[in-house]
């Protein structure tokens, strides 16, 4: 067998994604996946040894970026805070609660003893996202829009607090998808306590 | 005191369960197989538990309840300052949960959950429990240490708080070794205070607003 290439892995996770796109994951399979980049279906399960290693590395990957590109989105500058944690909000719990990123928690969290799935998540997608709220709230220390306090306590807190309502309901099956009402009436109730939690005095 | 005999039993039924669930998941565990293990007839088990599920669901959460109704007892709005009755009541849970024990039950309740149907029955028990926590909420801000405002979402907005610096590494067994007391009594101080913080009374946070701008 040859080595693996990125690239090759690369032209297996875009084939991959077209193929859950268009016909869910239900429905697709490694076969269709195969048809699309060609070569033998051998090297493919060499490089992902089933559908739901290389979904959840296909979610996980796409949902990542979707989420740094709403952490990078903050700006510590802007006049209202308010706003700014309302409008991030919004977008980090669209991402975090649509159905496929609610499958792929869920997996990081079932499958952990057996893989590195939950390990790989934690530090590719949770850490970065923290990292970077952080960051945020320690400028906007600076300039005494919140009070003094450890920033990565308060990402912490505030990203916990954004997920308050739903985490618990999703990963039980409770709720198998939110809707865009419920999300905002979330992301504001968090912002409110947590601007009352680290505003100044 | 001497336990009734039908709750010896029962209390088998649980251990048995609990130890087989464990060992080999929802699906691959029968009660054909718990009652060959605990002995009787698979009519007592079901006099006991009406389904598999409902067994599955007692016995993952028979721990947590025992545990928490000890906590729960010091929750007392009338005797203790709310701000220590949450301390002590944090750190004390966040020991709980993050015990090696109950993060693997943990796991294994979302892995199963939504696959078996159990994910209902497990949240309105979970519901059971965070109904006690607000109760204690309510009645402090009946009596104005706190700030008037949902208890219920009060009471999952502390929960998410208190668990959020630790509970997710290790979850996902980004951290192996288990947080020491003084680790978990840290990060409930933490959830604790900006937790008082957001719901002080109204009045305090006038009084706190005029000294800054004084």
């Amino acid at each position: 067998m040859k080595a693996k290439t990125e690239a090759k892995r690369l032209e297996i996770l875009n084939a991959a994604s077209e193929v859950f796109r268009e016909v869910g994951f239900e429905r697709a399979s490694m076969s269709d996946i195969r048809a699309r980049i060609g070569g033998s279906k051998a090297t493919l399960y060499n490089y992902f040894p089933s559908k739901e290693k290389l979904f959840f590395e296909v979610i996980h990957q796409a949902k990542t970026q979707e989420l740094e590109e709403a952490a990078g989105g903050l700006h510590p500058e802007a006049d209202e805070l308010k706003q700014e944690l309302l409008r991030f909000g919004q977008k980090f719990l669209t991402v975090l609660y649509s159905s496929e990123a609610i499958a792929v928690r869920h997996l990081a969290i079932a499958e952990s003893r057996r893989s590195e799935s939950g390990k790989l998540s934690f530090e590719r997608a949770v850490l970065p996202i923290e990292k970077q709220v952080a960051e945020f709230f320690k400028k906007v220390m600076k300039r005494g829009q919140l009070r003094t306090a450890d920033a990565k306590i308060a990402a912490i807190h505030f990203l916990s607090l954004l997920e308050s309502e739903l985490m618990q309901r999703t990963l039980l099956g409770v709720l198998c998808s939110v809707k865009p009402e419920a999300i905002s009436g979330a992301v504001r109730r968090a912002v409110e306590v947590f601007m009352s939690g680290y505003q100044r005095r | 005191m001497q336990l009734k005999k039908s709750d010896v039993k029962r209390q088998a039924i649980l251990e048995t369960a609990y130890r087989l669930f464990r060992a080999h998941g929802f699906e691959k565990t029968s009660m054909t197989e718990i009652t060959a293990q605990v002995g009787g007839s698979k009519a007592t088990i079901y006099s006991h538990f009406p389904s598999k599920e409902e067994l599955f669901v007692e016995c993952m959460m028979a721990a947590l309840e025992n545990y928490m109704s000890g906590t729960l007892k010091h929750l007392d709005a009338s005797r203790t300052d709310p701000r220590l009755a949450l301390l002590n009541f944090g750190s004390s849970v966040l020991n709980f949960i993050c015990s090696p024990e109950q993060l693997e039950v943990r796991r294994l309740i979302i892995a199963e959950a939504a696959r078996s149907g159990t994910g209902k029955l497990f949240f309105d028990k979970i519901s059971a429990l965070r109904a006690q926590l607000s109760a204690f909420l309510a009645a402090c801000m009946a009596s104005g240490s706190l700030r008037r405002s949902d208890p219920e979402l009060a009471a999952e907005q502390l929960g998410a708080m208190l668990e959020a610096e630790m509970l997710e590494p290790l979850l996902l067994q980004v951290r192996e070794d288990s947080p020491d007391d003084r680790e978990t009594a840290r990060a409930a101080r933490r959830a604790v205070d900006a937790f008082l913080r957001a719901y002080a009374p109204e009045s305090q946070q006038a009084l706190q607003l005029e000294q800054c701008s004084n």
